[in-house]
């Protein structure tokens, strides 16, 4: 199949596919449970889709030891090392946007994530391999996202 | 004739498949958990968005909630869902009333008349404290408090805000102002305090704002998510430039991260890649009461890079686009100023 040909039916599924919300700046989802346990789920299923966790940032932290009152709000970097390489070599404008990041938001006995969508990036950036970047990160961001919940919704069923 | 006759099947079976999912009635109750339930909580008692409570969706039209899922509010948060098809916003206008167990209010959307100069004479003295002055909604953010201590429990609505105008009527308007709204806290004015006419002429007043400017300042053409310096120095010196500019405009560094820290065993990281991460706690604090999301872009980085031709280069975000992705006008105005310090620390860094 010719590689014009293979590009139109590309993009036919894609317009037919292309869910109703359309790609929103950011990417968000609640779930009922406390956040010191959601962090957890949210790690694991950063892994089951083959990233790594580089580490997690402690905005809470910083803002008690300063003295403010702050409900949990931390902050799980991840990224794949080849993926990381190939955008601070090729793309470094990019770079400040890396490792991807997921916002773990405290809202009394229920979480809140938060995650920029990296097509928020695309519209600066047409070249061909980072368009197939962008939409591959969001796909996963939004896979990551719909596991937490699942995964969460599982075990609040099971403890009913 | 064999690839083509394959494309030919494939693309049929596509719009098949995609056929089948546009005719499948949308789920309300799925639509709401996907796109509202993380701001307005499953139950709709508000978070970063405003409460959906059973009382004022008793208090509206099926037309408003329609045309709010549509147009979004500009500035404050809730997006625009333009792309939803109308059988969706339906089906999440249907799982509101089914869930709440209201009806809609019909409005007229005839415009009501009424004395401007003497509207905004009792907005300022009855509506402002809550609204503000100019309609935006006084105190900072939006939504209930759940994280952090604010000046209301329930942010004032905007109502200034042109997709607030665009989606209510006059009438509705001048209903709530008559009945007020017992579940946010606002008050009755049509029980002897205003007359009809006084509450047209606010209504009036209201409705003068669509004629309003955003304020916020739009983007250069040109401008990029970040910004590239190359520095005259060499990678040692340029760090420790970016700390020692950094201390003097009074933020706290955070202990080095290389790019790569993390992501791979210690002896294979590029050393030459560092993130210079930085905070003024209080400052962060301040902005999270604007903008509880603000985590999808912390902490705040500036990353050196030496590059394999011994050029060493900066990467800062450009806080001018990268807040606007927020849809969130008080953050807008904030960072604007801030992206100034971050300019003022990089030409100090790169002297």
């Amino acid at each position: 199949m010719s590689t014009k040909l293979t590009r139109a039916l590309l993009l036919a599924a894609t317009l037919l596919f292309a869910g109703g919300s359309g790609a929103e700046n950011m990417i968000m989802g609640r779930v009922p449970m406390r956040a010191e346990t959601v962090i957890e789920y949210v790690k694991s299923s950063i892994e089951e889709h083959g990233y790594t966790v580089a580490h997690i940032q402690l905005c809470d932290g910083g803002m008690t030891d300063f003295g403010y009152k702050s409900d949990l709000y931390r902050v799980v970097f991840f990224g794949k090392i080849g993926e990381v390489r190939m955008i601070s070599e090729r793309y470094p404008e990019l770079v400040s946007y890396l490792p991807l990041k997921i916002a773990v938001i405290a809202e009394k006995d229920e979480t809140l994530l938060a995650v920029l969508n990296p097509e928020a990036l695309a519209p600066f950036f047409p070249d061909e391999e980072l368009q197939i970047q962008f939409g591959r990160w969001n796909s996963d961001l939004l896979s990551i996202l719909k596991d937490v919940r699942r995964g969460i919704a599982g075990h609040v069923a099971a403890n009913e | 004739m064999q690839p083509l006759r394959s494309l030919l099947s494939g693309l049929s079976l596509a719009v098949f498949i995609a056929g089948g999912i546009a005719h499948a009635a949308p789920d309300g109750g799925e639509l709401y958990v996907e796109h509202c339930g993380a701001c307005h909580q499953m139950e709709g008692q508000g978070g970063i968005g405003l409460p959906l409570l059973n009382a004022k969706l008793a208090d509206v039209s099926d037309d408003y909630l329609r045309s709010t899922i549509r147009l979004g509010r500009p500035g404050r948060v809730m997006p625009s869902f333009m792309r939803m098809s109308d059988a969706q916003v339906d089906a999440i206008v249907k799982f509101l009333r089914e869930r709440s167990g209201t009806e809609p209010i019909e409005f007229s959307k005839d415009r009501i008349a009424g004395d401007v100069a003497n509207g905004k004479t009792l907005y300022r003295e009855h509506c402002a404290k809550c609204h503000a002055a100019d309609g935006s909604g006084e105190g900072e953010g939006t939504g209930v408090t759940l994280s952090r201590e604010r000046s209301f429990l329930v942010m004032p609505a905007s109502i200034c805000n042109p997709g607030f105008l665009a989606s209510a009527p006059d009438q509705m308007i001048q209903r709530v102002v008559s009945v007020g709204r017992k579940s946010s806290g606002m008050p009755a004015f049509g029980k002897g305090k205003l007359s009809e006419s006084e509450i047209n002429d606010v209504v009036a007043y209201v409705r003068s704002f669509e004629r309003r400017e955003r304020a916020v300042e739009s983007l250069d053409a040109e401008e990029r998510p970040t910004h590239v310096y190359e520095s005259p120095n060499d990678f040692d010196t340029t760090v420790a430039n970016v700390k020692a500019s950094l201390t003097g405009a009074n933020f706290r560094i955070f202990p080095d991260r290389l790019v790569e820290q993390g992501l791979i065993d210690e002896f294979s990281v590029n050393s030459r890649q560092i993130g210079v991460r930085f905070c003024n706690f209080n400052v962060l604090y301040g902005m999270l009461k604007i903008e509880p999301r603000l985590g999808v872009v912390l902490p705040c980085r500036i990353t050196i890079l030496e590059r394999k031709d011994g050029q060493v280069i900066l990467v800062v975000p450009n806080l001018r686009v990268v807040s606007r992705w927020f849809n969130n006008d008080e953050l807008v105005n904030l960072w604007d100023r801030v992206e100034e310090t971050f300019t003022e620390i990089i030409d100090e860094a790169t002297l």
